[in-house]
């Protein structure tokens, strides 16, 4: 009896705080994206019900084309910026992790700081990088006649992408590292009896073995590219370029607490949770295809 | 000991909680606060709570509670409307909770009148006090028969230039007129400048110059709104800035008092900002710009149309839904609103931009100012532009929205993808669309 309730108990504090501020919002904003509000009179002051809409809210954000444009942007967004984020961070592990790499630790540290930044902080950080007649940057670019906007409206995605590589790629690199220090000695020793040349230990022996690594990065790179926030919605004040709906987030946030439109607010999210599910899935869709096609 | 084991125990919560976040699957709906009877005052003391950002509000509140003992004053701060302070509100009063005194945008007014949240101040004798406040300032919290806020603070436009680059370099005046505005941004962007900068996702900049033109957007009508986007003054506007647009005679890249706006202005390479009159303890942050900037009077439509100027921004104390002593709340913000001792520190303490009071604008207001260039433009321009406000305009109940559809058609006609008269006859069109969505009964001006 007491040895089978006893995981329950151990497990209790933890359930009852992951019912409470997991699953009981999940299903409240399951019921909310389901409901609208009917309202009576100029200021609603005839009276308000609330009524069951059944899709109404789903087909209203997919009609929205401020909603199904950011959702494109981010698409367009994740298809560059999380490919050049993991290859450089790939690049980056490899490099680390090859016998004759100066400093590994030392390296290792660096290139993981950006990570320990917190997003709002590397936005203001980098955003005094962007902003004309602050930026050094913007300055010397002036110098030798290249006269580059890093906030104009079709700029300002990739000024994005660019804080967003430079805070994860670290975190990525270091997952990828602990990947390759799992890897036996033994590969690495019948490769050099084989004569193979270090790029062809990274072709033919690193690489395949770190896929598991690779894909949990892509997987949480996609993930974090669909809730991408608080970078845009910062810069929001500075470029024009950024709309109140340029992200997904963005715009389930803006239905939510400026537009009071909590039905609609829920179904966005629901939208991007299941967008993000799927893309997952495709993801790991993808590698597994590719693993049986070897 | 019982029988009841843990896990039953469990079990048991664990299907409350999800019973009653079932329960709870729809948006809280508002309690009838405007239908049922007042409440009347209390005869014991009572301690109000007030949400605001304003800074160092707590010493304007200290003043009151000072002086009489049967009501205190407590102010909790929050974050800016946007930046949470309204969700925090909301929030709070569909939870059955929230502070006696919030504090909203009054163009928010009836977005949280319409959300119920707020008490109609009319019920507690509020109307009385009308004749208090400026016109212009009352006007813009009132809905039909209801005055939903105590006005507190707002912002007539009007023109801050940097006199020196401007008179002394370029031998300009400020434009009096939008055809002058429009003969001098030509010019200063020939000489490598720019007269002013715009945010074109800022839909509330071109809602400011409909205002002034005589544009109402929003018309109250028994149970419903007119919207009316087309008429002619909208139409004035949306030509004249469209022409703007298409010379690129003016910068659009970044908004006016926002970090690289400050950068051009220090620089004298950005010139002027039209905006609210509280722009300008802002624009006296320009760096080195002191003595060198002045103040002139909103351009203004020649031929005798539209008005002197219109309202950028404002801010105005609510009663929200769930206080048990509106009658005090209105006492106490009558008080701080209308009462030159009141006007007094919210300008000390915390920065107002412009008293909504009639005939006070607070003494600090009264002296020349040593950044502008010396002059008294409190007086000399900012209170004709708040006497010469268009009275008709009324706030919708979802000016976020408005604002946000007005931002992306500008951001839309800045980069020259479509014109602002077909954008503002496209926005009435989506707009009363979303107020019918919304429950309203709305329909397009004939």
């Amino acid at each position: 009896m007491r040895s089978r309730s006893a995981p329950w108990v151990l497990l209790a504090p933890f359930l009852v705080v992951f019912i409470g501020t997991m699953i009981v919002p999940i299903v409240m904003a399951i019921g909310y994206s389901f409901s609208s509000v009917e309202r009576s009179g100029l200021l609603g002051e005839g009276g308000l019900t609330n009524s069951f809409a059944g899709f109404e809210n789903y087909v209203k954000a997919l009609s929205n084309a401020n909603f199904v444009e950011s959702i494109g942007r981010m698409v367009l967004f994740g298809i560059v910026q999380v490919t050049v984020m993991i290859v450089a961070a790939t690049v980056l592990a490899l490099l680390l992790e090859t016998a004759n790499a100066k400093w590994p630790g030392f390296f290792r540290a660096t290139y993981f700081l950006p990570y320990g930044i917190p997003g709002v902080i590397a936005t203001i950080l980098w955003s005094f990088l962007y902003i004309p007649g602050l930026s050094p940057i913007v300055d010397v670019l002036g110098w030798v006649g290249l006269e580059i906007d890093f906030l104009g409206p079709n700029m300002v995605l990739w000024s994005i992408a660019n804080i967003v590589t430079w805070t994860y790629t670290g975190y990525n690199m270091l997952i990828i590292i602990a990947q390759l220090k799992a890897i036996p000695g033994e590969l690495y020793e019948a490769a050099k009896i084989d004569g193979a040349s270090g790029f062809k230990v990274a072709m033919a022996i690193q690489l395949p073995l770190i896929r598991p690594a690779l894909m949990l990065t892509i997987i949480f790179s996609i993930i974090g590219t669909l809730q991408l926030f608080a970078e845009p919605r910062l810069m929001q004040t500075m470029s024009a370029g950024i709309t109140s709906e340029y992200t997904p987030n963005m715009s389930a946030y803006a239905f939510a607490f400026q537009y009071n439109d909590v039905g609609m607010a829920a179904a966005q999210a629901v939208i991007i949770a299941v967008s993000a599910f799927l893309l997952s899935a495709v993801a790991l869709g993808i590698s597994s295809w590719t693993e049986k096609r070897r | 000991m019982s029988r009841l084991t843990r896990r039953s125990a469990l079990a048991g919560t664990g299907a409350a909680l999800t019973a009653s976040a079932l329960a709870a699957c729809a948006p809280p709906a508002q309690n009838g606060v405007n239908v049922e009877p007042t409440i009347p005052a209390s005869d014991a003391p009572v301690t109000l709570t007030y949400w605001s950002w304003y800074k160092d509000l707590q010493k304007v509140c200290d003043i009151f509670n000072g002086f009489q003992d049967r009501i205190q004053v407590e102010v909790t701060w929050i974050p800016g409307g946007d930046g949470g302070g309204y969700a925090k509100m909301l929030s709070a009063v569909a939870a059955g909770g929230g502070p006696d005194i919030g504090h909203v945008d009054m163009r928010s007014v009836p977005e949280f009148a319409l959300a119920g949240a707020l008490t109609d101040l009319a019920r507690y004798g509020f109307a009385e006090q009308e004749d208090q406040f400026e016109p212009s300032a009352i006007n813009q919290v009132k809905v039909a028969d209801g005055i939903w806020a105590v006005p507190q603070d707002y912002g007539p436009v009007a023109t801050f230039y940097n006199r020196e680059v401007l008179e002394e370099e370029l031998g300009l005046r400020p434009p009096a007129t939008w055809e002058e505005f429009h003969e001098t941004a030509g010019i200063v962007s020939e000489a490598g400048k720019s007269f002013l900068t715009l945010d074109p996702s800022d839909g509330y900049a071109p809602i400011a110059w409909v205002m002034q033109s005589g544009a109402t957007w929003f018309r109250p009508e028994g149970d419903g709104w007119i919207v009316d986007m087309t008429d002619e003054p909208s139409m004035r506007v949306a030509e004249f800035w469209d022409q703007i647009f298409a010379e690129k005679i003016i910068n659009t890249n970044y908004g006016p008092q926002t970090t690289p706006w400050y950068a051009a202005a220090a620089e004298g390479n950005v010139l002027a900002s039209i905006s609210g009159s509280w722009a300008d303890a802002l624009i006296e942050s320009v760096p080195g710009g002191s003595g060198k900037w002045a103040v002139a009077p909103m351009p203004v439509w020649g031929s005798g149309v539209g008005y002197a100027s219109g309202v950028s921004g404002s801010s105005s104390a609510v009663v929200l839904a769930n206080s048990k002593h509106p009658a005090e709340a209105v006492e106490f913000l009558t008080w701080m609103c209308t009462e030159p001792e009141g006007i007094d520190a919210m300008i000390e303490y915390s920065g107002i931009g412009w008293s909504t009071a009639k005939d006070y604008i607070g003494e600090a207001r009264k002296q020349p100012s040593e950044f502008f260039s010396g002059q008294s433009y409190n007086e000399e321009v900012i209170v004709p532009m708040a006497e010469g406000q268009n009275l008709d305009w009324t706030w919708a109940p979802l000016m976020q929205r408005v604002s946000t559809i007005i931002g992306d058609g500008m951001t839309g006609a800045a980069n020259g993808t479509v014109s602002l008269t077909d954008m503002f006859a496209n926005s009435q069109r989506e707009i009363v669309q979303i107020m019918r969505d919304m429950g309203l009964d709305a329909e397009e001006a004939r």
